[in-house]
């Protein structure tokens, strides 16, 4: 089928999604590419940084949503029920993973995304990888609202429709996972530039 | 002012979420309270050490293994035609044309009610709501319904359904599952879980009752299970009672009660295991299975056996090669010796009817530890 969106300036979703809807192969794509690395970081991280879950959750997500596309109505449903699918398809998979076996330090592919520079990316990969750990030993609850803060970008209000609680909740989750965050990792405050303690307040 | 301490908003506090009075009050809050200016600090660390994961490229090559699974949906027609182009209705103008198309219809009209009238009955099973509104085609089913050959039955969310196959068993329709009759016949019964979950439990003869999955073949062995499919077409079989065999070309895990095993689109069935055995145990397995986890993973798995576990190295056997193979077969030997006309030799050559003689004499255990407290009660009948 000839593609019905352009091919050299980025789509918006609701674009997109009205092309998908008419089976239109190359609209799937884009579409998979503008979202594919935010929900790939949130299973990545969700999992502890292990590479084959993360493609796993990816594909399930993606291929979810591409089957379900006729469904949806506007772009907002559409991205909340990204953000839903790739939150509960993390957690229905730990509860698989768990009738199947534990999460193996040993054996597990633990990758955290390289960056460029020497000393400062050695620096900022050791910070990452000790977070990544550091996240994946969170209640599944807390993670997923950590990982859909900083990967998806939602507001309060936006993770609340996600995941199906109230604002009052996503605060006192995110509250406990940035608590504990710091109480487990408060020792790598050295290795966090100025700038990077710095928070939104202005 | 805020009497109270603020700790419980100082997420949002730093996030910009709160409305303009209450971050006021909290900001006012702060100056005069140490305790939670230290809370402060602590949470402006958290959202630090959050912010420096950085965001991962996802692999390139998924997206191949998403068109070739949508393809393949496709090709099953579970996309239920949304994505098909309306062909126009066309008007015929002309009388003729209109005299010719009714005298068609009658003929095609009469032809098809004598062959209503005169085929067999229709090979269909029964099927009962259990909860919400199942699907059997586009139509939602009563309190009961009829599933023909070919079509499918459909739980949304609140939806369950029980299947009565022919005379043998029964098969329980989980919520989001999407399974279709394949064939229905005196010496075969098939299912197609394209999604989902069911529970079946059979008492017929075995290999009667087969369930179709994207990744393998589930045979009935005489038995009761239960069967998940994903949408990545990856599939988890438990067994419950008696016996399933898993297929996928010549690839084939048999599964006794207690156990379980995974299967995935181009590997097909995984290495069968038992549920008790150790964690390490099955995260090696699951690496060996399906993430390439080779030799490393392979030595947990020996390591860790047990002599239950013996189900699972006796169908390593024929999995691996080598010095793997001999390192399988001691571990085996180890837990449980060959039986008598059973060699070394032969076992490591693959010979088939020694390997089925150790499977034989090893399925006593299996079954032994597989049911403890059927039997204590067996032993108190006797005692």
């Amino acid at each position: 089928m000839e593609s019905q969106v352009a091919m050299s300036e980025p789509e918006s979703d609701a674009g997109l999604i009205a092309a998908c809807q008419q089976g239109d192969r190359e609209a799937f794509r884009l579409l998979f590419e503008q979202h594919k690395d935010r929900v790939y970081s949130v299973a990545l991280y969700f999992f502890g940084g292990d590479a084959a879950q993360a493609a796993d959750i990816t594909q399930q997500v993606f291929l979810k949503l591409f089957t379900k596309i006729a469904q949806f109505r506007s772009e907002a449903e559409f991205t909340t029920w990204l953000h839903r699918l790739t939150t509960n398809a993390c957690v229905d998979e730990q509860r698989k993973l768990r009738r199947l076996t534990q999460f193996d330090e040993a054996t597990g592919q633990r990758t955290v995304p390289a960056g460029t520079g020497q000393e400062y990316v050695y620096a900022r990969r050791e910070v990452a990888e000790r977070v990544t750990a550091a996240v994946a030993e969170l209640k599944p609850k807390l993670r997923v609202a950590i990982l859909l803060k900083y990967f998806e970008g939602l507001s309060y209000e936006e993770m609340a429709e996600a995941l199906g609680c109230s604002k009052g909740t996503v605060a006192s989750r995110l509250n406990r996972g940035h608590k504990m965050l710091a109480r487990r990792l408060g020792h790598l405050r050295s290795m966090l530039g100025p700038g990077e303690q710095e928070v939104n307040r202005k | 002012m805020f009497r109270q301490h603020v700790s419980q908003h100082l997420s949002a506090y730093c996030q910009d979420e709160l409305a303009p009075p209450q971050a006021r009050r909290v900001a006012e809050h702060l100056l005069g309270c140490q305790r939670c200016r230290g809370k402060y600090e602590e949470i402006k660390l958290g959202v630090a050490l959050a912010r420096a994961l950085p965001m991962a490229d996802a692999p390139a090559a998924l997206w191949q293994g998403i068109e070739a699974a949508l393809a393949q949906q496709e090709r099953a027609g579970a996309t239920t035609g949304a994505h098909a182009p309306r062909r126009p209705f066309i008007l015929f103008a002309t009388w003729p044309r209109v005299a010719a198309l009714s005298f068609a219809s009658l003929v095609i009209a009469a032809l098809v009610g004598g062959w209503l009238y005169l085929r067999p009955p229709a090979a269909a099973w029964d099927v009962a709501r259990l909860a919400g509104a199942p699907q059997i085609g586009m139509e939602r089913i009563g309190q009961t319904g009829r599933l023909a050959v070919g079509e499918w039955l459909e739980t949304d969310s609140n939806s369950r359904a029980e299947i009565s196959v022919a005379r043998i068993g029964q098969v329980e329709i989980e919520p989001q599952t999407r399974v279709r009759l394949v064939e229905t016949r005196a010496t075969e019964h098939r299912l197609e879980l394209a999604r989902g979950t069911l529970h079946a439990r059979i008492y017929a003869p075995p290999r009667l009752f087969f369930v179709d999955t994207p990744s393998a073949v589930a045979a009935d062995l005489g038995c009761a299970y239960t069967l998940e499919v994903d949408d990545a077409g990856r599939s988890l079989l438990h067994v419950t009672s008696g016996w399933v065999a898993l297929e996928r070309g010549a690839r084939e895990s048999v599964v006794p009660a207690g156990a379980a095993c995974a299967t995935v689109p181009g590997t097909g069935p995984g290495t069968p295991y038992f549920e008790d055995a150790s964690d390490s145990f099955l995260h090696a397995l699951v690496a060996f299975d399906f993430r390439q986890g080779g030799a490393q993973a392979l030595d947990t798995v020996i390591a860790e056996a047990r002599l239950r576990d013996t189900l699972t190295l006796w169908h390593l056997l024929a999995r691996v090669d080598g010095a793997e193979r001999i390192r399988v077969y001691e571990r085996l030997a180890q837990l449980s010796p060959p039986p008598d006309g059973v060699t070394r030799d032969g076992v490591l050559g693959l010979n088939e009817a020694m390997l089925q003689r150790w499977k034989d004499d090893l399925q006593g255990k299996w079954l032994h530890e597989s049911f403890p407290a059927v039997r204590r009660v067996w032993r108190s009948l006797w005692q």
